[in-house]
């Protein structure tokens, strides 16, 4: 009867798309790095740990207003006790995998077990509750229990706690996790030095030395010389002891040296994945924005007239690693890596951004596998892929490129026209760059609701010194040429115009109005 | 479609295929200058009669090519140099002549300019532009592909004013070009000076007879009209 109801629970759960919604509110923010908003988050979170960190320490000193106490006690507690509950919550979903399970189980006419998918979520649960991070979390709730003073060493678990929401700390430990093994090495080597030269001393200078009184204080003593400190307040005595300080400090300096270069050489080797992954991370942030497969001459060409446009949001994505070079040292944001392969595009935040990819780089081949990765990606990504022919635009379509550019064809045509049509040539070069008294513009009835449902002639364009060239009905997408004065505007529909730019300026700001959808 | 005038096309390759063949179309007389046997064999495999295989840096040959002053010359060799060297040496015998290059980098387009090109086009600049009028305006973008294509059923027509024509005295204002299902975009008023003027500029022009009416529409409309201007 239980299970029955359990179940119904489940699927219940599963079938919500209120608590789909709000879990993946939740997940988002806590959890997915590509979610733009997580970036409010993390910030309301630092500040509430720096906020509760300063109220701790002042306090010890100092007299604090119980109305800033009950903020520390109550908001910033119950803050993070949600955050950590929020937290275990999203690890893992119990329903839907009471769902999968009772599925299968049907499907195979298998025996349901209500506890085989429970104690799997529970373990993940628990799993999830003594890992590091979520223990700090756990402790960082605790100094807000007053009354036992002990408790506010964990403090320290707040300071900790940062290490969630700043990256530069976490990619300082990722760095000296590469070097785990020369660390734990030396880590291994200065324990021995430091536990022999301590037993040495301990033998030596028990007797005759009355700042030795036990096997700590050597200890203690090779510690603080290995590492260079020396705080003087328990030297050796003996010629004996001498000679061992004197291993110590040679020891320890060719030990500070090593680890120094350990770390040195680490940062210089991770230093320009660092900053690629900075680069991207920074990206992923945009709400839009482009990748560019290839620096070439036409990316070169396209970032020269427009990089001003895209300022930040955009990247190169290069293989070769003296074109990225060149690309970085003339300002661009450049990374090497394969586009072509899978984990490279897909660390671009396509889910919630609208991205849009040139595939631009000289081969053919290159270009289309790049775009069949893409749309692998996501179908939402728009490409825009370059061919050498109207084979492989072909080719570029099927694979999924939402337009192709070639730019051999559009060169013959332009040459074509500036032979056979010189002054249309001429023109419409200079509407095409803008240049000019004339300029082409499209007016979409999304954003300019006051147009739908009046015929064109109704719009009064001749008397606004525009001319309309046709329209891409909202419904079939389909581009009407020279339309009669008597079409009526409809919604989802885009007006092309042709006008000086002051006219085409008034019409929108006559006719606009959003619609909200 | 206009007075008919000679091309020569500098150059013959894969990719340059396109224009000699739209050219031949049209009523130009396409001659093909060459300075190598496999394109010149292409060139004769590809239909083109008039093909000429010469050494291009030879100016006393060049002279003895029959370019008269309002001739299109096309400079698209597959060697940049050369293309540069060849547009200095047309502009330097031919001044007159129009001369029209391809560039492939904004280096490229500035020599072809100081060797005196009238107009270049730069491969990856037309590119970029057209990149970027894909993304910030998608229907114009299809619509000028569409008017470039030669296989489309609408077009740009030039048509000049002849004597005895019904537009002849007319203010634009007052035509409406809407009745014969053609947009006028503008045209070359002669009597106001010879610059191309746009007909949403707002100045007020007058039809007259020589003046050239850049419109777009429907071929078999634009073909309507003309005969219309023309009768």
């Amino acid at each position: 009867m239980l299970q029955k109801l359990l179940i119904k629970f489940a699927f219940f759960l599963n079938n919500s798309k209120s608590y789909k919604a709000t879990k993946e509110l939740f997940t988002n923010y806590l959890k997915n790095q590509d979610y733009i908003y997580k970036k409010y988050f993390d910030v309301f979170m630092i500040s509430l740990i720096i906020v509760s960190i300063t109220i701790l320490v002042y306090e010890v000193k100092h007299y604090v207003p119980p109305w800033l106490d009950f903020f520390d006690i109550y908001v910033v507690t119950f803050i993070f006790m949600v955050e950590y509950l929020a937290r275990v919550w999203v690890h893992n979903s119990w329903h839907r995998e009471v769902v999968k399970e009772y599925s299968d189980a049907k499907f195979l006419n298998k025996e349901f077990r209500l506890w085989l998918p429970t104690k799997k979520i529970i373990l993940g649960k628990l799993g999830y509750i003594v890992s590091p991070t979520a223990i700090i979390d756990l402790l960082a709730i605790l100094p807000a229990y007053r009354p036992l003073r002990v408790l506010r060493i964990f403090v320290l678990f707040r300071v900790f706690k940062l290490l969630r929401y700043t990256k530069s700390i976490n990619q300082f430990l990722g760095v000296l996790g590469s070097k785990k093994f020369e660390l734990y090495t030396l880590l291994f080597l200065l324990v021995f030095i430091t536990v022999t030269a301590g037993i040495a001393i301990y033998v030596f200078e028990e007797k005759s030395n009355d700042s030795i009184n036990s096997l700590f204080d050597a200890l203690y003593w090779a510690l603080i010389t290995i590492s260079t400190v020396g705080y003087g307040d328990i030297s050796p005595k003996t010629p004996e002891g001498r000679v061992v300080s004197m291993f110590v400090i040679v020891t320890g300096i060719a030990m500070i040296s090593f680890v120094t270069s350990v770390i040195v050489s680490s940062f210089s080797e991770k230093l320009t994945e660092l900053k690629e992954n900075r680069l991207v991370e920074e990206i992923n942030k945009e709400e839009d924005f482009m990748i560019i497969c290839g620096y070439g001459q036409m990316t070169r060409m396209f970032l020269r007239y427009y990089e001003q446009e895209y300022a930040k949001r955009y990247i190169i994505i290069e293989k070769e690693k003296d074109r990225v070079e060149e690309a970085i040292k003339e300002g661009y944001r450049a990374i090497q890596e394969d586009a072509s392969r899978y984990d490279v595009i897909d660390k671009f935040n396509t889910d919630y951004a609208q991205v849009t990819l040139l595939a631009l780089t000289n081969s053919d081949v290159a270009n289309i596998y790049i775009t069949l990765n893409a749309k692998a990606i996501s179908r939402e990504i728009r490409v825009i892929s370059r061919a050498s022919s109207e084979r492989i635009a072909k080719k570029s379509r099927i694979a999924g490129a939402d337009s192709v550019v070639m730019p051999s064809l559009i060169a013959n045509r332009m040459l074509f026209a500036a032979i056979t049509q010189p002054i249309m040539y001429k023109a419409f070069y200079a509407i095409l760059i803008g240049q000019h008294l004339a300029q082409l513009d499209e007016v979409n009835s999304l954003y300019h609701q006051k147009m739908v449902g009046k015929s064109i002639k109704e719009l009064e364009l001749k008397e606004q010194k525009l001319l309309s060239i046709g329209y891409e009905s909202g419904e079939s997408r389909e581009f009407i040429f020279n339309p009669s004065q008597e079409y009526i505007i409809e919604e989802g529909d885009i007006l092309l115009l042709m006008g000086r730019q002051v006219s085409i300026e008034h019409f929108k700001e006559r006719y606009k109005e959003v619609l909200y959808v | 479609m206009f007075s008919r005038r000679q091309a020569f096309l500098f150059g013959y390759n894969k990719k340059r295929r396109f224009i000699a063949r739209e050219l031949k179309k049209e009523a130009v007389r396409l001659i093909l200058v060459v300075d190598d046997e496999s394109s010149y064999n292409q060139a004769k495999e590809d239909g083109f009669r008039e093909v000429i295989l010469m050494d291009l840096t030879d100016d006393e040959k060049l002279e003895k090519l029959e370019i008269k002053d309002d001739d299109y010359l096309v400079c698209v060799m597959t060697d940049h140099y050369m293309n540069v060297f060849l547009t200095l040496s047309l502009h330097a015998i031919f001044p007159k002549a129009i001369i029209l290059a391809l560039s492939d980098s904004p280096h490229t387009t500035q020599k072809l300019k100081m060797a005196g090109a009238s107009r270049i086009i730069d491969l990856y600049q037309v590119s970029a532009n057209r990149i970027h009028n894909m993304l910030h305006k998608p229907v114009t973008t299809k619509l000028i592909e569409r008017l470039f294509s030669p296989q489309e059923e609408f077009s740009f027509k030039e048509i000049e004013i002849p004597k005895g024509s019904s537009l002849n005295h007319i203010m634009v204002d007052d035509f409406d070009v809407t009745e014969h299902k053609v947009i006028l975009i503008g045209m070359i008023d002669k009597r106001l000076s010879n610059q191309f003027i746009f007909a949403t500029s707002g100045l007020e022009n007058r039809f007259d007879v020589g003046d050239t009416l850049v419109c777009v529409g429907y071929n078999e409309d634009l073909d309507a009209f003309e005969e219309f201007i023309k009768s």
